[in-house]
Formats: C-alpha cells, sequence, structure tokens
C-alpha cells in the first residue's frame, strides 16, 4: 500500500465516533458506554453515499428508472424519458421546495384548526393571548375592527387564515407585507403565489414524467412555491401562534443536556408545532401533578424541550432548551429522560429503539406523525388539557423505571424572544419604535450589516461548529445576527446570546450598539417558520428609508451551514426569492446539474435579486457574505461614511493639527 | 430615577473625559421584558399600530416607500 494511502487510512481511522463540539455530548460519551445505535453510528453504515443522489442527478420518479443521468459522460446524459441533468436536478430541487413548504403550512393550518376552535370556544384551554397582535392580522386580511368583540374578530382572522390554503387566485394577502418594489418583481416575474397548496400541487404536477422539462420554467414554480410558504404559510403559523401565545418578548433562558434534572421527572418536549407543548407548560405547574410526582420519589417535573418546539416554548415561557437536532439520541442516553413527547418533523425513527436500551417512553401525539415502537396519545385541541395531563402522568409513572444516569454539567444562559415587534420596540421604545437607529448604524458604519444564520443540524459535518464558527466570525466583523432553529440553539449553548457576548466576540462598532441598546450580538428570533420574522424585520429595514428601496439592496446575508431537510431548501430559496444572497454549507444538491447550479448561483440575482451560493468552510462562508455585504454598502454609497469614521485617534490628532 | 452611570473615554482631543455610559439596565431578565402587556385599550393598541407598527399601518407610505404608488 503506498505511504499516502496508508496515511489517508490512518487519518479515517482516527476520525472521532461523534462528530461535535457540543461539550455535553462529548462529556456523555466520555462517560457512558453508548451502545452502536446513534445517528453518528449509523452514518458510517451508510458511506459511501451513491454520487448521483448526492449530486441531484439520480431520477425515480417513474419505473422506467431510476435513472443516473451524468452530463460529463456521453452515455449518460440522458435519462430513458429523454431529459438531461438539469432537469433531473431541477425537478429534485423543487420537490424538496415542494416538501419543505408543504410541513411548513401544514404546520401552519393546523395552528389555524386550533387558533379557530379556540376563537369558537371549542377549544378549552386556549386563548387570545394578544389582542394587539391579533388586530395587526385583521388590518392584514381586511377584517373590520372597530368596536368588534376579540372573539368576532378572532373567528374571521381565522376564515381568512384557513383560506390561505386552498385560495386559487390569489395573492396570500401576507405578500403585501413584502417591500412595494419586491411585489412588483414577483408579479412581473410570475411568482406571486396563489393559495399554498395550489403552488404545491403544481409542483407535483409539473415535476410528474412528461410535464414540465425547462429548468428556469421549473424554478420559477419553485419560486412561487418558496414564497407561499415563507410569506405565506410559515408566516401565518408565526402570527397565530404569537395571537395564541403571546408574542415573544426577551426572556432568560438556558441550553444544553446540562438543564436536565437528576431528582426530578425530566419531560422533552420535541418537534416542531407548539400547541400541545403549551399545555404541557400549564399542566406540569398543577400541584396534582407535582404531588404526583412526589409521590413516585421525585423532587418534581422539570420540562425541557429539542428543536424547534424547544424555540417556542423558550422563546414564550422561559423553558429551558435541552439541545438542538442532533442532541435528540443524547438525551435519551443521560438515562434521565422520562418521556420524550414528540409532534412533527425532525423526529429520528430510532428514538424507539434508542429508548429501549434505557428507560425513557417516547410518546407520539400527532395522527400524521407515528414511530413504531413508540406510544401514541393522540393530541385532541378540544380536549388538550386531559391530553397534556395524560402524557404528564405517564411520564411521571415512569421515573420510578430509571436505570443509571448521567447528566452531563454543562449548561449555559440565554436571552431569547427577539420577535420582530420587539427589536423595532427595543430600539425605539413604546413611543417612538423604529428601525432607524439600526438603519443609523449601518449607514454611519458601526454595524456593517444583517445575517441571517438559520437551519438544521447535519451529521455529515462536525456537530454545532458550522453554526458557532461562522456566527463568531460575522459578529467579530461587525455583522448583526440573527437566529432561528437548530442554528440558534447551537449558538445559544455557545454563550453568544448574551449580552456581554458583544464585549467578548464582536466588533468594536457592533459592541458598542449592543451595549447601548443591551441587546446580544446574535439575537434568537424562534423556531423555523419564524424565519418569517426576519422577512418582517428585512422588510422594516427597507421601509425605514436610507437602505434603498428593496430587500435585494439591503447589506444582509442568509447562511444555513448545517442544512440538512427540505425545509432548508424551501427556507432558503424564499430569501432568495426575497432579494438574499444566500449561502448553504455541509453539501449541495445539484452539483451533478451545471446549467441549473449556474442558474441559482449566478443567474438568480438577475432575476429576484438575490441567489444562492455554497462553501463547506465557515470562514469561506462568512467572507463570501461580508462580501456581500460590502457589494451592497458601496452600492448604496454608505461605505464611504465607514471609511471616515474609522479614523483613530493619532489621525484625528494630525487632522485636529493641521 | 436611577443613578446615572458615567465612565471615562478618551475624547477627539485626546483628554480623559467623563461622558454618560449605558442606560439599559445590567444583568439578565429574571422576568420577561411584558411590554406588549403595557396597552390598555383597543384604541391604544391600534394607536401604536399606526405608529410602532407604520412601516405597514400607517395612512402615509413610510420612508423608502412615501413617494410611490402602491404595487
Ligand atoms: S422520469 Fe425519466 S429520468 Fe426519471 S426515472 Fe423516469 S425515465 Fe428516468
Amino acid at each position: 500500500m503506498a505511504d499516502n494511502e496508508k496515511e489517508k487510512k490512518a487519518q479515517k481511522q482516527e476520525k472521532p465516533r461523534f462528530t461535535t463540539v457540543d461539550a455535553a455530548i462529548l462529556d456523555l460519551c466520555n462517560n457512558v458506554e453508548i451502545p452502536e445505535i446513534t445517528c453518528w453510528d449509523r452514518t458510517k453504515k451508510q458511506s459511501p453515499r451513491c454520487s448521483f443522489g448526492e449530486k441531484g442527478i439520480c431520477c425515480r420518479i417513474c419505473s422506467m428508472g431510476p435513472c443516473r443521468v451524468d452530463e460529463s459522460r456521453e452515455k449518460l446524459k440522458y435519462g430513458v424519458c429523454g431529459v438531461d441533468s438539469n432537469t433531473v436536478a431541477a425537478r429534485n430541487f423543487i420537490r424538496m421546495i415542494a416538501g419543505g413548504a408543504a410541513a411548513h403550512s401544514d404546520h401552519a393550518r393546523a395552528g389555524a384548526e386550533t387558533f379557530l376552535a379556540a376563537a369558537k370556544g371549542e377549544a378549552p384551554g386556549y386563548a387570545i393571548k394578544d389582542e394587539q397582535k391579533l388586530l395587526q392580522l385583521a388590518m392584514d386580511f381586511d377584517v373590520s375592527v372597530g368596536d368588534r368583540s376579540v372573539q368576532d374578530i378572532a373567528i374571521e382572522v381565522g376564515e381568512k387564515g384557513m383560506g390561505i390554503f386552498g385560495e386559487q387566485f390569489g395573492p396570500i394577502p401576507l405578500t403585501k407585507r413584502a417591500p412595494l418594489k419586491r411585489q412588483k418583481l414577483w408579479a412581473e416575474q410570475g411568482m406571486l403565489p396563489r393559495g399554498v397548496d395550489r403552488e404545491i400541487v403544481e409542483i407535483m404536477h409539473r415535476t410528474h414524467i412528461g410535464v414540465d422539462m425547462d429548468p428556469v420554467n421549473l424554478m420559477q414554480q419553485g419560486s412561487r412555491a418558496a414564497i407561499a410558504d415563507g410569506w405565506g404559510g410559515s408566516m401565518l403559523a408565526t402570527e397565530l401562534q404569537d395571537i395564541m401565545f403571546g408574542t415573544p418578548v426577551p426572556i432568560l433562558g438556558r441550553s444544553n443536556l446540562g438543564v436536565l434534572e437528576k431528582e426530578q421527572v425530566n419531560i422533552v418536549i420535541h418537534g416542531h408545532e407548539p400547541s400541545l407543548s403549551e399545555m404541557i407548560v400549564a399542566v406540569v405547574q398543577d400541584p396534582e401533578m407535582i404531588e404526583r410526582a412526589k409521590q413516585k420519589g421525585a423532587q418534581g417535573i422539570n420540562l425541557a424541550g429539542i428543536c424547534c418546539t424547544a424555540n417556542e416554548i423558550l422563546m414564550r415561557h422561559g423553558v429551558p432548551l435541552a439541545g438542538n437536532f442532533l442532541q435528540q439520541e443524547m438525551a435519551i442516553i443521560t438515562g434521565a429522560v422520562d418521556a420524550m413527547v414528540v409532534d412533527v418533523q425532525c423526529l429520528m425513527g430510532s428514538l424507539p429503539r434508542v429508548a429501549e436500551c434505557f428507560h425513557t417512553k417516547v410518546i407520539t401525539t400527532n395522527y400524521r406523525a407515528k414511530i413504531p415502537g413508540a406510544t401514541h396519545i393522540q393530541f385532541e385541541e378540544h380536549d388538550a388539557v386531559e391530553t397534556a395531563k395524560k402524557i404528564v402522568r405517564a411520564a411521571i409513572d415512569n421515573f420510578p423505571n430509571r436505570k443509571e444516569v448521567y447528566i452531563p454539567d454543562v449548561e449555559c444562559d440565554l436571552i431569547g424572544g427577539f420577535s420582530h415587534e420587539t427589536i423595532n420596540y427595543l430600539l425605539g421604545g413604546m413611543f417612538r419604535a423604529s428601525y432607524k437607529p439600526l438603519n443609523d448604524n449601518i449607514i454611519n458604519g458601526r454595524i456593517l450589516g444583517v445575517a441571517g444564520v438559520v437551519g438544521c443540524n447535519n451529521v455529515k459535518c462536525e456537530h454545532d461548529a458550522g453554526h458557532i464558527d461562522l456566527v463568531k466570525e460575522l459578529i467579530a466583523n461587525n455583522v448583526l445576527v440573527l437566529q432561528t432553529g437548530c442554528s440558534a440553539v447551537a449558538c445559544a449553548k455557545a454563550g453568544l446570546m448574551l449580552p456581554e457576548a458583544a464585549a467578548k466576540y464582536a466588533g468594536p462598532g457592533l459592541a458598542e450598539v449592543c451595549e447601548t441598546v443591551g441587546i446580544p450580538p446574535v439575537l434568537h428570533m424562534g423556531s423555523c417558520v419564524d424565519n418569517s420574522r426576519i422577512l418582517m424585520a428585512a422588510t422594516a429595514m427597507v421601509k425605514q428609508g436610507g437602505l434603498g428601496d428593496d430587500i435585494s439592496g439591503l447589506p444582509v446575508a442568509g447562511a444555513a451551514p448545517e442544512w440538512m431537510s427540505e425545509k432548508a431548501i424551501s427556507i432558503g430559496h424564499y430569501f432568495v426569492a426575497s432579494g438574499v444572497y444566500t449561502v448553504f454549507g455541509t453539501t449541495w444538491p445539484t452539483t451533478g446539474a451545471s446549467e441549473l447550479t449556474d442558474l441559482l448561483f449566478n443567474g438568480y440575482e438577475e432575476i429576484t435579486g438575490g441567489k444562492w451560493d455554497f462553501a463547506l468552510e465557515s470562514n469561506v462562508q462568512a467572507q463570501k457574505m461580508i462580501d456581500h455585504i460590502k457589494k451592497k454598502r458601496e452600492a448604496l454609497g454608505i461605505e464611504k461614511a465607514r471609511k471616515r469614521i474609522l479614523y483613530d485617534m493619532a489621525m484625528r490628532r494630525e487632522l485636529d493639527a493641521g | 430615577m436611577v443613578d446615572e452611570k458615567k465612565v471615562k473615554k478618551e475624547s477627539w482631543t485626546g483628554e480623559d473625559v467623563e461622558v454618560l455610559g449605558e442606560t439599559y439596565a445590567e444583568g439578565k431578565p429574571d422576568t420577561p421584558v411584558l411590554w406588549r402587556k403595557k396597552f390598555k385599550n383597543r384604541e391604544e393598541m391600534l394607536k401604536y399600530l399606526k405608529s410602532g407598527e407604520r412601516y405597514w399601518f400607517s395612512d402615509d407610505w413610510y420612508g423608502s416607500e412615501k413617494r410611490k404608488t402602491p404595487a
């Protein structure tokens, strides 16, 4: 064997079993004998991957396939039906958008159903908590307010909300929140979404064998569906949840596996929809439940969350984050989780098998998301309190079954709750709420720009490292970072969501602004449907003035360094379709289709003003984002202002002397 | 009124001067910052929409869109 081959082999063997920078996971694997049941073990077993699948050029849409289409090999240039790699990859790509948009929007639909039931008084336990936000949505939906009762308004708002899914002609009313120029561009490009369901169905039709084969035309429909997600389904989910459960305000939270309590019944809520978890938050405080826990030998009940359900209940109640996507199995491995209660999305099919090795009860609660081996307790919004009690009782009764427990002593505080409304309020106050201070500080150069860093974890890369390294690099360069999803959880665990992080990690300009306003340099804006809050913040920046008249002109950029889900592709694409330069890491699903990749990475800038990009390393991603932000600053003519401000003291003295 | 915090900084001319420091409350919030509970009635809520959320709800188009006709 050649020397370098031996070296390569040795390096491969040295690769640690758990590729993560998370101190809790590293501590856990040093102290617990972990059977080969984790996603890291399965990843190893699944390697090497099919390169056609990885490059987006494997088609299995009809039974004449699967076809492996390769533009670089003459004999594999076309699939059996005659399409080339660009068509195959474009169809696969927009099917990912359809999957992601469907997930966010079906989440929104479930929320709208609960909202409507609550408004009609048919869902005891739920109420309209934020009347002001209800009025806001009523105005968006042209629902008259006057002196009508909250209930009346809520019923009409709920019905109009449900309407955005089945609407045939559109446009979806919430798209009217976008900057005027953006709305005009969407209309001109045929991208204004009609109804959410219609756009998703049309993707499935167009990508059926023998229908749409033009990558540009396919991507236009992908864009329309993605906009229906961001400015439709996702935005509606955020708004209805805020009305029912409260618009998030700054709140102290804790993060990482160390939030689990050895002496208490630990219930971990995992998934994405907050309707049930909101009820569990209320029920665990019920004296009857606490008494039951004590009877079983526990000191009390501790609630924690994983993934976006965690973000939802952190933002509104300060319930601690046990971890992000790649920590769901690890939470069970602590032996301290008495029940893992899951709703929808990003659940691992392995949870019941991992639980079997420990003692955790995995409870599915949604008829749309059952897992073989789990206990199913159906969540009924009409009887939510009883459902929540049943689940909490099951967790308490499982406490005496615990075996060995090891909870890593690793946790970190964070401040969450930065809704768009709260940022607006914090920047300007009750009587002059405004994005003006943000825009002014961008114009005067203290803040270079704004970045949205969002998305998942992916076991193909080093867990959390991509998020943390990128965000640290951005804030060091005076870029204010807005976060959601598992990316937010990663940075919370790294201590980046505390006001003191500004002095420690941010560049001097950003640190000064953060200290003045009293905010961290990295703002937790919520779950993945709450990326709609970032769209609102970007729109407010445009409408405030001074930074151009469209999102595409702003010195902003987006990234999902550890993305893995179809939802991430839909989110990324609605940012691109809204005019944002968006960089993904880890892997890119169209690399086998050169023309399509060129369209997404270059051509789209001419169509929507936004475009995709891809880079593996965090520093390259950061540099690309910073370069883009600087390009936009130059186009706005504000790069000069920054240069003037950065005169140092010696230069100023020289000027004075002159 | 809370005590004003003074901090020492270097002035443009290089002298040490005492200036007013940051005015936000230090530390972490023990309880959520419940600013939305300040609205007393619907009138105040609607008024805030027209001012605080004026980018969308003011009668005039705002900022960059002041002089534009709706799309
Ligand atoms: S649709 Fe075409 S490329 Fe895809 S599997 Fe069928 S024959 Fe092959």
